[in-house]
């Protein structure tokens, strides 16, 4: 709606300013959220300010001239201004995928082996390809029914080896899951027993506490064991037995000198 | 060979001994074959969700009774399927978030399963219908190992806290037929978890982390009521853990991974009767040989020269020459030692350490000749008899002429290493040797047996000698006899042919043989005060057999030369110091 400017005087100018700037001023309370007919804080706080001091001093002076067309210029500036600072937004978002693409593109190419080397695999590869469907499901069921000696030769087989051809460096290739594997479940199972036996839950003691409490349950009761660390400052005990050496020595000499003079 | 299914957590052979089963990670049961040469996969049983901890066949082989965390599951061997999956209760009373680790599993003949789990429980459940029958709260902590006697009417369970309970099938009334199992006898002879536990037909054995051996004889069980019958406690294995190198003064530990040399510290001091010396040159530690893999050190030995070490693990001989400049020793090793020598149960090098003698685990004795940095094997002597018994003891002559060895069962057998043939064989006894020595200039073969009878055989004259026939006759004092640990070395000294220097784990004896022997009535342990007394009542009441306890418990003891006398403590705090944490227990009072 319309902002009524607290001057009851109506220009027909004025009227027509205000109807024009319907569509900026409805934009203006748009953006700032104002209530129907309540002068906001913004314009109209400093002109009321300024009305009353007015008022204090003449009643009869008029208000500032707002023609249209300047308040239409700006209110213009203000639409450019927001969308220009939108498009660089815009902008700027699209750079910033366009780079991070570019980086995954580039990263995708070094971890690929070079393209050289992948052609001549899978040219060699491809004599290989139609035994390897076979020998793979046998590994896979090998777990589960299979017997063991059929077992360890398809095992044997699904370490794809790779034959080296026609190429000056020659290299085996081995699955590296089957040794994970392996070592997932030794870890499993040495945890597993460490904390069935020795882990949170279970009521174990120190083995200090044990020792102090054997003494304590003696005929004649002595102390409770207490664990030294010897190896405690191996290199201060050992500057302090330099030290003392020194100093009997200085000592004597100088008690020598005492008595012999 | 490798069973893809993980760690293998438990293994149990069927009752007829063909067959074998295996518990792995993954949860998987698998089946094996036991052939002559060879063990073949057989095939899988169903697969479980948890990790299968322990194996039980029924007598028949018929089922099997597999434990897991928190169920017990029962298979049938011929088709392999699961018929009963029985769920165990994670605490006797009560809901626990810890889960129940069924740690061991027992399958009696009537069909009755016995599980004993982490919660503290034992419980007996029906395998026909899959359901508990009955259970028996116990301890506080984990119980960890179950053993069956053969006739089915008593077991055994060994705790964490120590305590092992005996569980015996006793009928309800006097005179009913109807029969309950019901724990009978605690036993508190640990201070560490039990983990395992064995029943034979007159006693109850069991071990743990504390490392002692416990053997309880059952009392009703025993005829003779006499010193058999008493509680046995072992803690210190029966083996020569130790040897001396006496021409350097050198001791050689063997652990059970690596080896130590250390050479002995001395001084110049002297004193009293009794006195302790400084030490003006403190004992080094020279070298620290560690074996690469899991194997354990089986045997190990350094020459009376010091310059070889050899020692033995399951798949590996190894000999080592070892150059001393100045203060500085170094080792060199001997490469491509023969497949035969592998697994060898006694090494023994000759006085002079020219020759090595190697008893290995198939019944054989190997002779090497040792020269400046190579060896030569010189002669095998093979086993006698149809049956392979393993030599486990070895003594070899100071001049170098005879060898001793001794197995499990047969006599002691001599051979001659001059013509390299065997020379005789001391008639057999009942109870196995512990010791072996052989004099120095009379060759007479002493063995002490683990009854407590030494006995003294002349080597060249092929008969016993007077003086062992003499205390046969007249048999050793009772104390003697009544002694706990077994005589584990023998020494002689050099200038005094009538001297046998012997030790067990807490004492050492000199026998004198020019003095007269003890009867039962005289002290066999002379009290300190005796040295205060006139020569004439000492002379009254001196015997053969002088006996010190002053070191205890005793590891080791050897003559170094004629006025030096090297032994070997071992404190039994220190190996407790390095113990895994045992269970807290609340005692009354601290």
């Amino acid at each position: 709606m319309v902002q009524l400017r607290p001057r009851a005087s109506c220009t027909p100018a004025e009227a027509d300013a205000m109807v024009d700037e319907g569509q900026p001023a409805s934009e203006e309370v748009a953006e700032h959220g104002l209530l129907l007919g309540q002068p906001s804080s913004g314009a109209a706080a400093e002109p009321l300010e300024e009305d009353e001091e007015g008022d204090d001093e003449s009643d009869d002076e008029a208000p500032e001239e707002l023609t249209f067309a300047s308040a239409q210029a700006e209110a213009r500036e203000e639409e450019r201004r927001v969308r220009e600072t939108a498009r660089r937004d815009k902008i700027l978002l699209k750079e910033k995928r366009k780079r991070r693409e570019e980086l995954f593109i580039e990263q995708k190419k070094r971890k690929l082996l070079p393209d050289a080397v992948l052609e001549k695999l899978t040219t060699t590869s491809q004599t290989n390809i139609k035994k390897s469907p076979g020998k793979l499901k046998e590994v896979d069921l090998q777990k589960k029914h299979e017997g063991h000696d059929k077992g360890s030769d398809s095992k044997k087989a699904g370490t794809q080896k790779v034959q080296p051809g026609s190429q000056n460096k020659s290299y085996v290739a081995l699955r590296l899951k089957d040794q994970d594997l392996r070592d997932a479940r030794q870890q499993a199972a040495k945890a597993f027993i460490q904390n069935s036996l020795y882990g949170p839950g279970t009521n174990r003691m120190t083995v200090n506490k044990f020792l102090s409490l054997a003494n304590k349950r003696l005929p004649v009761k002595r102390a409770a064991a207490q664990f030294l660390n010897n190896t405690w400052g191996a290199q201060k005990k050992q500057n302090a037995k330099r030290f003392k050496r020194r100093w009997m020595f200085r000592k004597m000499k100088a008690s020598g000198r005492v008595n012999g003079s | 060979m490798d069973a893809f299914g993980g760690p293998i957590w438990s293994m149990t052979a069927s009752p007829s001994g063909s067959q074998l089963l295996i518990g792995c990670e993954d949860g998987s049961v698998k089946l094996f074959q036991i052939t002559s040469d060879k063990i073949q996969f057989e095939r899988n049983f169903d697969r479980q969700k948890s990790r299968i901890l322990s194996l039980s066949w029924h007598p028949s082989g018929t089922h099997i009774a597999a434990g897991s965390i928190d169920y017990i599951s029962v298979f049938d061997v011929k088709s392999g399927s699961a018929t009963h999956k029985m769920i165990v209760d994670r605490r006797y009373m009560g809901v626990s978030k810890r889960k129940c680790i069924i740690w061991g599993v027992t399958f009696l003949s009537d069909g009755t399963v016995i599980s004993v789990d982490s919660a503290g429980k034992v419980q007996f459940w029906d395998s026909a219908t899959g359901t508990l029958v009955k259970s028996h709260l116990i301890a506080n902590a984990d119980v960890q190992s179950i053993a069956v006697s053969d006739q089915e009417d008593s077991f055994v369970v060994g705790t964490a806290e120590g305590t092992v309970f005996h569980f015996q099938l006793v009928s309800v009334t006097s005179n009913s037929n109807e029969k309950q199992w019901v724990r009978t006898k605690p036993f508190q002879h640990h201070t560490h978890d039990v983990r395992a536990v064995a029943h034979s037909p007159t006693a109850l054995i069991s071990g743990g982390t504390d490392t002692h051996l416990v053997i309880r004889p059952l009392m009703e069980k025993v005829e003779v009521k006499n010193y058999d019958a008493a509680l046995r406690k072992i803690t210190f294995p029966h083996r020569r853990l130790i040897s001396c190198s006496k021409k350097r003064h050198l001791l050689l530990f063997q652990f059970a991974h690596h080896l130590e040399l250390w050479r002995l510290g001395s001084t110049v001091a002297t004193g009293k009767n009794g006195d302790i010396l400084p030490l003006s040159k403190n004992a080094d530690h020279l070298l620290q040989l560690k074996t690469k893999g899991p194997e354990n050190i089986i045997c190990s030995s350094i020459s009376p020269c010091g310059s070889w070490i050899a020692c033995s693990t399951a798949s590996r001989f190894f000999l080592y020459r070892l150059s001393y400049e100045r203060d500085s020793i170094s080792l060199q090793r001997v490469p491509k030692m023969p497949a035969f020598l592998r697994s060898a149960l006694q090494i023994l090098f000759s006085e002079d350490s020219t020759k090595l003698f190697v008893a290995s685990n198939q019944g054989s004795l190997h002779i090497i000749q040792l020269s400046e940095g190579c060896f030569k094997h010189l002669h095998t002597f093979q086993p006698q008899s149809e049956t392979v018994e393993a030599m486990c003891l070895l003594a070899v002559s100071p001049d170098g002429n005879w060898l001793a060895a001794s197995g499990t069962s047969a006599g002691v057998r001599i051979y001659g290493l001059k013509e390299l043939k065997p020379h005789c064989t001391v008639p057999a006894y009942n109870f196995p040797v512990t010791a072996l020595g052989i004099a120095p200039n009379t060759n007479n073969l002493v063995i002490a047996h683990s009854d407590q009878q030494v006995f003294e055989y002349s080597i060249p004259d092929k008969q016993y000698t007077e003086w062992s026939r003499a205390i046969q006759k007249q048999g050793f004092h009772h104390l003697w006899l009544q002694r706990d640990t077994p005589i584990t070395h023998i020494s002689f000294h050099p200038k005094r042919p009538m001297h046998i220097l012997l030790h067990d784990a807490y004492m050492f004896c000199i026998i004198d043989k020019s003095l007269p022997l003890p009867n039962d009535k005289t002290l066999l342990y002379n009290p300190l005060s005796l040295t205060n007394e006139s020569d004439v009542i000492r002379r009254r009441t001196a015997h053969a057999f002088k006996i010190s306890k002053k070191y205890k418990p005793l590891l080791f003891m050897e003559l170094l030369d004629e006025r030096t006398l090297v032994a070997v403590e071992r404190p039994l705090d220190d190996i407790i110091a390095q113990l895994p944490p045992p269970i807290k227990k609340k005692k009354f009072g601290t």
